[in-house]
């Protein structure tokens, strides 16, 4: 194997391990109509519990060197909420893996794979604005937390190690903390968070730090009139999501050939009833203003369902 | 087979009468602003003992409650349950399930 082949495989497609994860670790919050990317600040009752059932398919295909790397990764990430009160709420999120990286080395094709569970991340909401009045509210809450190495950091195949573009998980504990803000009316709801995840270095390979500007605008289409009682709600979804990261460190030197910032916007839709919400939604990247030959993303889909036990 | 029927039809007169000496509770709740918000609520409300029917109108902000003769809500009882939903408790008003029934 070409060394250059390996440098910048492990380079260019590990920011895209990153964004993931950020994406995952953010965008698996609350059970209520909510973003689909996203947290929302809504809370969750006391002694109550939630489910979410995130399905994503994250591809990225349009290489800028001759390398041809084509990476599909695939997440089945499940979200447990707990209300610890009307105001604080805990959550978990632990996602299982199946990344896919082809390239082409030496005028071969090769595959390189990797899957099992990733990296579980826990974090606490916590409300410090609420302002209720009839058929409306409005929320702003912090959030932090931390995701913890569980994953395997270290899986081989028959060339090697795996690089950690294709590993299920990081080998590193990194804090995340944010604020999420949420005006919720009868007939739309708009959702904004702003957050930050430090990542920290393991096994000589640290991904740069991600940056997150988050947006959701939800209106419902039907009922088109509201008349008494609680019927489902179908929404229409628009979302944009602004993400910048860092250059990775490898053996403490800046690969030139990683982060950047990125633009999604995200359409979607939304069922809501009493008990369950299903939805999907597609991020679409509209600006990608990576460093060097970073790997850019074509699209990011995503599938889930909510319940309320 | 008459004292079976004649059983039932008592037994049917004093479930109707047990409902019908019972409390209407119409309580104004802030924050109350899609399908989701019903369940929690609708929960927290079946966990007090005496609680039967529950009907709630996200459009006009209002949770109805019947409660059983023998059950009565607190105003501080309800801002705590709300309160513990995420919601916010304003008001409420009450009436007997009798006078209710009168009306229809």
């Amino acid at each position: 194997m070409n060394p250059d082949c390996g440098r910048l495989t492990l380079h260019g497609v590990s920011t895209l391990v990153a964004l993931m994860t950020g994406s995952v670790v953010i965008g698996t919050g609350s059970a209520w109509s909510a973003p689909i990317t996203f947290n929302t600040a809504l809370p969750v009752a006391k002694n109550e519990f939630l489910v979410r059932e995130q399905f994503i398919i994250n591809r990225s295909s349009d290489d800028p060197i001759s390398l041809n790397r084509d990476r599909t990764a695939k997440a089945a990430v499940s979200v447990l909420g707990y209300g610890v009160n009307g105001k604080l709420a805990l959550f978990g999120v632990l996602p299982y893996r199946d990344n896919e990286l082809k390239l082409t080395v030496a005028g071969q094709r090769i595959k390189r794979s990797a899957s099992g569970f990733g990296d579980l991340t826990v974090f606490g909401r916590y409300t410090v604005v609420q302002r209720d009045q009839p058929g409306r509210n409005f929320r702003i809450a912090p959030f932090a937390g931390i995701k913890a190495p569980t994953g395997d950091d270290d899986k081989r195949d028959a060339t090697g190690v795996l690089p950690p573009s294709v590993q299920v998980g990081s080998g590193s504990w990194d804090p995340l903390l944010g604020v999420v803000s949420t005006y919720q009316t009868l007939d739309y709801q708009i959702d904004g968070q702003i957050s930050y995840q430090i990542n920290n270095e393991a096994n000589n390979f640290e991904a740069g730090d991600v940056a997150r500007l988050d947006g959701s605008l939800q209106y419902r289409l039907w009922p088109r009139t509201l008349g008494g009682g609680v019927p489902a709600f179908f929404y229409g979804v628009i979302e944009a999501n602004l993400i910048y990261q860092q250059k990775n460190q490898v053996n403490s030197q800046s690969n030139p050939d990683s982060g950047g910032t990125r633009l999604f916007l995200t359409p979607g839709i939304q069922y809501v009833t009493r008990r369950w919400i299903a939805e999907t939604a597609i991020q679409v990247p509209v600006v990608q203003n990576l460093n060097g030959d970073a790997l850019e993303n074509d699209y990011i889909a995503r599938v889930s369902v909510r319940f309320n036990f | 087979m008459k004292k079976v029927m004649a059983a039932v039809m008592l037994s049917m007169i004093w479930s109707a009468v047990t409902v019908a000496a019972g409390t209407e509770y119409r309580m104004r709740v802030d924050g109350l602003a899609c399908p989701y918000c019903a369940y929690g609520i609708e929960k927290k409300l079946k966990e007090i003992e005496g609680v039967g029917k529950i009907d709630v109108d996200l459009n006009a902000g209002l949770v109805i409650v019947d409660v059983a003769e023998g059950t009565s809500l607190t105003e501080p009882q309800m801002k705590t349950l709300f309160q513990d939903a995420g919601f916010t408790y304003r008001s409420m008003t009450e009436k007997s399930l009798d006078e209710s029934a009168k009306h229809e």
